[in-house]
């Protein structure tokens, strides 16, 4: 385990560097007129744009510039200033400032959905083609067939209106303001996990381990939390921590709904502003958050699944 | 085993995120004060008398002490170094956070700021400021730093006109005004190495070799005339200059710690007014010291120092900010708020559902929002609707002379036609913009009508008459309020029936396809556009043109106007300063500084002589305008003159000012008004209700204002 995890991360770092290398060298290739604001390209000369561009060492070629990306990052752990998004500020701090805002909230929806969820899929198959099954079915229906935004809208004005909820989150206010946001990041993920924890154990429910489960004498509630549920379980437990990983992502659109500081529209608006720094710093994260979290998904399934091994040849059943 | 250093792996991951997710709220700026806590008022202040004054209004008198209001994500600062910035993004806040020489009043008038009196004895070729005593720095939390002095505006000059430490931002009226200004920065900036590409042919490397040459004999020039080493300098070098070398050079002193001293290139009767610009703003050098040359340009709420009527307690990135009170403010009558919020929103309708809640004391009314509340009496807001007052921008459509086609090729139908006299006459008389107007004020849409280039309330002659009157009289147009003054449809029929016939004998073929671009993601942009295409059809006939429109992604500047696709844009201009110069000379001909003519119209390419002559014949007589330093009357009218040329000839057609619709409660005709600068949206003096204004409210304020019953 100790070796393939070492061999595994080493995999992961060599996939992130080759990642972010591809996405800096695609960068450079990009027009420069974009390193200009609109007002910029209007009020410098052409002498200035260029005294600007080398200065940024923007001039140099991609592969010099890929190294100094590469030579900073390595040897200073140094993303580089963001240029548009906050001037001047260091990227680390930027990412840093919201990466904490948009986990925060994330990881609170997620346990919320979790906790919602996971108990719902598991009523809705128990009490298959009832009316709590009906019921849940049709949340999930509503959640997925809904445009977000609608229903986004929908929390808002019943937030507001009746509860008296801000219509914004507020750093300074916190708890209050998050709730909106937060109901709206649960919506989704609540359907979602109520929607596969049903689906596996119904496909769990056919299988003639069951049946002989029922012959040996052991009650419903038996089979579902001692068998069932615990090997249904296990595919949802290979993506829980890809999703927790996501959380740091945050929500494109909730926060802007919500006026929420988050990482969410980070990485669009860098790449509309031509924020090149927070650009490459971004893609960095987001790489390395992806391939842990599949790495971390994979060890998480073989401690709830003791058959499944990580090691090993294939076709090994041992 | 396995499973234990499985978990544990997973746990200290996820403690390791954890920790990184806790939140950094670094400490505000504790800062003993460097030097002088003098706090003494500093006498002369800037107040206006309450413009309700008098008046019977239905709000309550008790005026709000908090404000919030609100910019939509796209507006988020990007840089909180006022030197550096150049975007009403960020001027919109920083102007109440640091004050510079001057400022204007409710009624633009220019009035003392840091400086207490100025002026010029020599017809504004020198111009001297005087500064108040015990004006403080203070840090985020108010507190005080170190006095503010003459010396500061050497500094943030300096600052402004290294290419190093500014990147070249805010630098053009300080080197076109200021003596040596220009040769300071390019002295800094020095020039590039020639680097031929390899795959470069004969005539590029001809033209990269001349360029390099002519930058080498300028520096050197420079060198000499200042008698510096002709040695280009290092960023390093440049970050690190002192005052010393700029002392030399630029026509900026400081004789004590409160007199300042500016020498201009030339009689520049004006030059008070770019006092209130942000290109002549202060910067303390023990700031500069403290937080180093690249972190002052990156300086952050928290470590700046602030010398205007509120400080920014709080900053979240896109998110909110938080305006408190400034404690040692130096004029000690002025009404401000405790504190001023701005949250920033998705989008207007956002907005809307906040003020609706009582989250907003504000809101920009769409057009939609606008005619649902007015169509509906028993609308909540119905009575509460108040038109604004016009910002300070004044939009024209700017035609391209020289517009090409995807391939880069020459338009020659559009180029040929446009360069045309009569054809331009005949979208002059013929374009009744009503319909367009009302797109932004559907209830009065002649408020919208603008028929000058200049802005109205810019300058006055002596007997108070205002500029954009004199040029309206001169064009024989006397607005209504009804019709769009400007349109005659016999003359319009006219000219289009004499431009397809010179036209159609050089080879043009009708109708004229007219490309007109906007933002492909923007549905109101298309709303707009239809209304405009609908509009072409049908003042001036589908025989005559055909508006196509054509969409770009995000940037009009990158994708339309550098290639050349557009046949023409509307794009409105706000003067830096208050002079006619500032508008007219930004479309004269051959002046690499001249904006529009140069960036959108394209005026050096053209190859039509009489369009030529008259584009000569127009800039000589602004030149001959901006001559006249000795009699603004006689200056205002030549430029009133040259005006009237431009338009009678339609090089550029006027088209919309912005009159907006809002719920409010604020009165607008208390806030500063700035025609020009950046002074406009400071929260002071401001006259508010804990009530939101109703629209018989305004009726009386917009009267009262009007009749100067306000000072």
């Amino acid at each position: 385990m100790f070796k393939y995890t070492i061999k595994r991360v080493l995999q992961s770092l060599g996939t992130v560097l080759i990642v972010v290398s591809i996405v800096s060298l695609l960068l450079s290739l990009m027009p420069t007129d974009y390193f200009f604001t609109e007002e910029q390209l209007i009020k410098l000369t052409d002498k200035q744009k260029e005294d600007q561009l080398a200065a940024a060492g923007l001039l140099d070629s991609p592969i010099v510039q890929l190294f100094r990306f590469l030579e900073n990052l390595i040897l200073k752990f140094d993303l580089g200033t963001s240029r548009r998004i906050q001037a001047g500020v260091p990227v680390i701090k930027v990412i840093g400032d919201k990466f904490a805002i948009s986990m925060r909230l994330g990881c609170i929806a997620l346990v919320i959905s979790l906790i919602l969820g996971v108990p719902m899929g598991i009523l809705q198959a128990r009490h298959k083609d009832h009316l709590f099954d009906h019921i849940g079915a049709a949340y999930t229906i509503f959640v997925n067939a809904v445009p977000r935004l609608v229903s986004y809208s929908l929390v808002l004005v019943i937030g507001v209106k009746l509860f008296g909820l801000p219509s914004m989150y507020s750093t300074r206010h916190a708890v209050r303001s998050s709730i909106l946001p937060i109901i709206c990041l649960a919506m989704g993920s609540t359907a979602s996990y109520a929607l596969w924890m049903r689906r596996y154990m119904v496909d769990e429910l056919t299988k003639d381990y069951i049946k002989l489960a029922r012959i040996k004498g052991l009650s419903t509630r038996q089979i579902m939390f001692k068998h069932v549920l615990r090997n249904a379980f296990v595919p949802m437990v290979q993506n829980l921590p890809t999703s927790f990983m996501l959380t740091i992502g945050g929500s494109l659109l909730v926060e802007r709904f919500f006026s929420i500081p988050g990482m969410g529209p980070l990485l669009t608006d860098s790449i509309t502003r031509y924020d090149l720094n927070m650009v490459r710093g971004l893609v960095l994260l987001y790489a390395l958050l992806g391939i842990f979290g599949l790495f971390l998904g994979d060890v998480l399934m073989t401690v709830c699944d003791p058959r499944i091994r990580l090691t090993g040849k294939g076709g090994d059943t041992r | 085993m396995k499973k234990l250093l499985a978990i544990l792996l997973t746990v200290c991951f996820m403690l390791g995120v954890f920790a990184a997710c806790t939140n950094d709220n670094t400490p505000a700026n504790t800062n003993e004060p460097a030097s002088n806590n003098n706090n003494e008022n500093p006498g002369q202040t800037q107040t206006n008398t309450p413009v309700s004054e008098g008046l019977d209004l239905s709000v309550s008198k008790e005026p709000k002490k908090d404000w919030v209001t609100y910019l939509t994500l796209a507006n988020e600062m990007e840089t909180f170094n006022i030197l550096y910035s150049q975007n009403n993004k960020e001027l919109r806040v920083l102007t109440s956070c640091i004050d510079g020489l001057l400022s204007n009043d409710n009624r633009g008038n220019l009035v003392p700021a840091i400086a207490e009196t100025w002026g010029t004895e020599d017809g504004g070729k020198t111009w001297t400021f005087n500064l108040r005593k015990g004006v403080q720095w203070v840090n985020m939390n108010g507190e005080p730093m170190q006095e503010v002095k003459a010396e500061d505006w050497l500094v943030g000059l300096e600052w402004v006109l290294n290419f190093y430490k500014n990147e070249a931002a805010n630098t053009s009226m300080p080197t076109e005004m200021i003596e040596g200004a220009a040769d300071y920065y390019a002295y800094v900036a020095g020039y590039q190495d020639l680097e031929i590409p390899a795959d470069a042919d004969a005539a590029t490397k001809e033209k990269l070799t001349k360029n390099y040459e002519d930058a080498k004999a300028k520096f050197e020039a420079i060198c000499e005339k200042y008698d510096l080493e002709p040695v280009r300098l290092t960023a390093d070098e440049a970050k690190s200059m002192d005052l010393t070398v700029f002392k030399q050079m630029v026509g900026i002193e400081a004789p004590d710690d409160y007199t300042l001293i500016y020498h201009c290139v030339a009689e520049l009767p004006y030059f008070a007014t770019v006092a209130t610009y942000n290109c002549l703003y202060p910067a303390p050098q023990a700031l500069i010291d403290q937080l180093g040359v690249d972190g002052f340009y990156a300086c952050t709420n928290e470590n700046m120092w602030y010398n205007g009527c509120y400080t920014i307690t709080h900053y979240i990135n896109g998110n909110e900010k938080v305006l408190t009170k400034n404690p040692l403010y130096w004029d000690t009558d002025c009404t401000l708020f405790d504190t001023v919020t701005y949250k920033m929103v998705e989008s207007g309708d956002v907005a809307f559902q906040m003020f609706q809640a009582g989250e907003l004391d504000y809101i920009e009314l769409t057009e939609s929002n606008l005619r649902t509340i007015y169509n509906s009496e028993s609308n909540e807001f119905h009575d509460y609707i108040v038109e604004a007052r016009p910002t300070k921008y004044s939009y024209q459509l700017h035609l391209c002379w020289d517009k090409r086609d995807e391939n880069g090729d020459p338009d020659v139908n559009w180029n040929t036609a446009i360069a045309n006299e009569n054809f331009r006459l005949a979208w002059y008389y013929g374009l009744d913009a009503t319909a367009y107007l009302a797109r932004t004020n559907f209830i009065y849409p002649q408020h919208c009508a603008n028929y000058c280039y200049t802005m109205s309330n810019l300058v006055s002659f002596s007997d108070g008459t205002d500029y954009t009157d004199r040029v309206m009289e001169k064009l024989g147009i006397s607005p209504n309020g009804e019709n769009y003054a400007r349109v005659d449809a016999a003359k319009a029929a006219d000219y289009k029936a004499k431009a397809m016939e010179e036209l159609t004998a050089q080879g043009v073929t009708f109708p004229v396809v007219v490309d007109y671009y906007i933002q492909g993601s923007s549905q109101t942009a298309l709303d707009t556009a239809n209304v405009l295409k609908q509009m072409f059809s049908d003042c001036l006939g589908d025989d005559f043109v055909t508006l196509n429109i054509k969409t770009y992604i995000s940037s009009v500047n990158k994708e339309v106007r550098n290639p050349q696709l557009a046949s023409f844009y509307i794009n409105g201009w706000g003067a830096d300063y208050a002079d006619p110069q500032n508008y007219l000379g930004q479309e004269t001909y051959g002046m690499d500084n001249a904006y529009y003519s140069v960036s959108y119209s394209k005026a050096n390419n053209i190859t039509d002589e009489n369009l030529i002559a008259v584009y000569e014949e127009f800039t000589n007589m602004v030149n001959a305008a901006n001559a006249i330093v000795d009699d603004m009357d006689a200056r205002y009218e030549a430029y009133a003159e040259a005006e009237k040329y431009m338009l009678e000839h339609a090089l550029v057609i006027p088209w919309y000012k912005n009159v907006l619709w809002q719920v409010t409660h604020v009165n607008d005709y208390s806030k500063i008004y700035a025609p020009y600068g950046i002074q406009g949206e400071k929260f002071k003096n401001w006259e508010t209700s804990v009530d939101a204004y109703t629209t018989e409210d305004y009726a009386k304020l917009a009267e009262a204002y009007a009749a100067g019953a306000a000072k």
